[in-house]
């Protein structure tokens, strides 16, 4: 880690319950809340070492409260939570709650983690590869999409008031789109880009198709060009098994990781110069231009430093 | 990329794979003066030396599929043509005539001496041969080194030794005459007897600042009994000035 990122006390917050913002992190990420570990996972081994935005983390379970103590380097954090199965942490002062699902309070519903994977990769080409609706019949062939329906249809793509991009009206023949899909079927999906790191895709349940099965992308980038992927899911039950949800999205995200993790460069080049976009990635266009004009640059490489640009 | 080397480094020919190496249907990955380089061999038999990722995407095209007449991408399966590098096909829209300038970058390409040569450049003559007046040619194991070119080289010039019969157990063999060409091509000659003769041309393959590849051409008057064990013995060789290298 480099000077920039070495965690710091805050001389003006005495109590030292803050780290000093590393000059290359933007505050809209530094003041966000991201996942550091799926809390079962915390929960059996007690204690556990994790790094975000460059920031070395330690996670403590206290056993009696069952609450977590969050160090940044030496300094307790106050901005620690757990939600959907996942701890959450904030480095700096919160400046807007974590994300809301209303799905997940539904009752016929099975809220699950689908593991915590490891990526050599910048986590904003992990949020774009989640994204992504061409790749599905080659990297995903058989469960996914299946050659040679691989045409993308035209689908639509806008801006969130909240911030973020929405991709919807995507449509795509999927061989075994969940767990429980015993045959193929024309899968309606939607995707919403929430925050820099987290992208979430609805996609038609098997069963009641009119339904909609959720799946949840959490980024934890650990640094610039790594990052740990968490899923969350939220299916309709319908005779899902948790282990076999689980089982099925981190088959599916193994089948990613090898893409992500020969992906060159590592970061996220912005300029449409450098990689050259068709209408199918008009979602993954869409989150470049918000990235470009949302001012991140950590995990990316911005047109202006771009040398191919 | 070859950023912060110099031209006459970007515009001259590096060994960077033995021909037989580059097999067909493969692609074999490489790597030249911090430029990745995906290599892969057509069925027609001409190699492409091509930036080692996928315009679209940027995934690397040496994990991609060789058809015979076009590399296909794992992430999206784009296609694109040996030779010009045009993408031809994508899949997405399948109807829609790639645009020329989905095209991926090449380098200059040329096979000599058993070797698959990549320039950065565009240099006006082929690459540097073995020049001697030996009959019989073989390529020795390439070994990969934690350690500069000049490194190499130095180690090179201090002595290099090989016996011309390994089978003799021919320990006093004598000090080969290691001549360098360039900076990147030695010679170690070697007599044995006062008449018979034979040569080891090192090609010397920079990926980096701080790794190089060592491409070894054996240049002999007749054929050796055991080829097998002449290999081996280069090859142990090989592995000791790589050592040394590695440990200065």
């Amino acid at each position: 880690m480099d000077g920039g990122g070495r965690c710091v006390r805050d001389d003006a917050c005495p109590a030292g319950r803050r780290v000093l913002r590393p000059p290359q992190v933007e505050s809209l990420l530094w003041d966000d809340w991201h996942v550091v570990a799926e809390f079962e996972q915390l929960r059996r081994s007690g204690r556990f070492a994790t790094a975000l935005l460059d920031v070395p983390l330690t996670l403590e379970l206290d056993p009696d409260s069952g609450t977590v103590l969050a160090r940044a380097g030496d300094e307790p954090l106050a901005s620690v939570r757990i939600k959907y199965g996942f701890v959450w942490v904030c480095l700096g002062e919160p400046s807007r709650d974590i994300v809301e699902f209303p799905e997940c309070g539904d009752a016929d519903r099975l809220l699950g983690t689908a593991g915590s994977v490891r990526v050599a990769v910048s986590g904003l080409r992990a949020v774009e590869n989640f994204l992504d609706l061409s790749h599905l019949s080659f990297v995903h062939a058989g469960f996914l999409g299946e050659e040679p329906l691989t045409e993308v249809k035209p689908y639509s793509v806008e801006s969130s008031p909240q911030g973020g991009v929405i991709a919807t009206g995507c449509r795509v023949y999927q061989p075994k789109a969940s767990p429980i899909a015993r045959e193929g079927f024309d899968v309606d999906y939607t995707y919403a880009v929430l925050r820099p790191y987290i992208v979430v895709l609805y996609k038609a349940n098997p069963v009641e198709q009119h339904r909609r099965d959720m799946i949840a992308l959490f980024v934890q980038p650990v640094s610039a060009e790594s990052c740990v992927a968490h899923l969350l899911t939220c299916y309709l039950e319908h005779g899902v098994e948790p282990a076999a949800v689980r089982r099925f999205q981190q088959f599916i995200f193994g089948q990613d990781r090898p893409i992500l993790e020969n992906q060159l460069p590592k970061r996220l080049p912005l300029t449409p110069a450098r990689e050259i976009p068709v209408r199918a990635d008009m979602a993954s266009a869409a989150y470049r231009r918000w990235l470009t004009d949302a001012g991140i640059r950590y995990g990316a490489i911005p047109a202006a430093a771009d040398p191919a640009a | 990329m070859a950023a912060g080397y110099t031209p006459d480094l970007v515009e001259r020919w590096f060994a960077v794979a033995r021909t037989e190496e580059v097999v067909p249907r493969h692609v074999v990955q490489a790597q030249l003066l911090d430029q990745e380089i995906a290599l892969w061999r057509d069925d027609a038999g001409a190699v492409n030396a091509w930036e080692n990722r996928c315009p679209h995407r940027g995934v690397r095209l040496s994990i991609g599929l060789n058809t015979g007449t076009e590399l296909r991408c794992q992430y999206h399966g784009w296609r694109y043509a040996t030779g010009s590098g045009q993408c031809t096909y994508i899949p997405a829209h399948p109807t829609q005539k790639p645009a020329a300038t989905m095209r991926v970058a090449r380098f200059g390409i040329t096979e000599a001496h058993g070797f698959v040569w990549v320039s950065l450049g565009t240099p006006a003559g082929p690459p540097q041969g073995p020049a001697t007046g030996c009959e019989h040619a073989t390529t020795l194991r390439s070994i990969y080194t934690e350690a500069s070119a000049a490194t190499i080289a130095a180690c090179l010039l201090r002595g290099y030794r090989f016996a011309l019969d390994p089978l003799g157990a021919d320990e006093s063999s004598p000090d080969a005459v290691v001549v360098a060409e360039d900076a990147y091509t030695l010679r170690a000659k070697s007599s044995h007897a006062g008449e018979r003769e034979a040569a080891v041309t090192f090609f010397l393959q920079p990926m980096g600042a701080s790794q190089t590849v060592i491409h070894g051409l054996l240049t002999t008057h007749g054929v050796a009994a055991d080829r097998l064990a002449v290999l081996r013995h280069h090859h142990r060789q090989m592995t000791a000035l790589r050592d040394a290298a590695e440990s200065r």
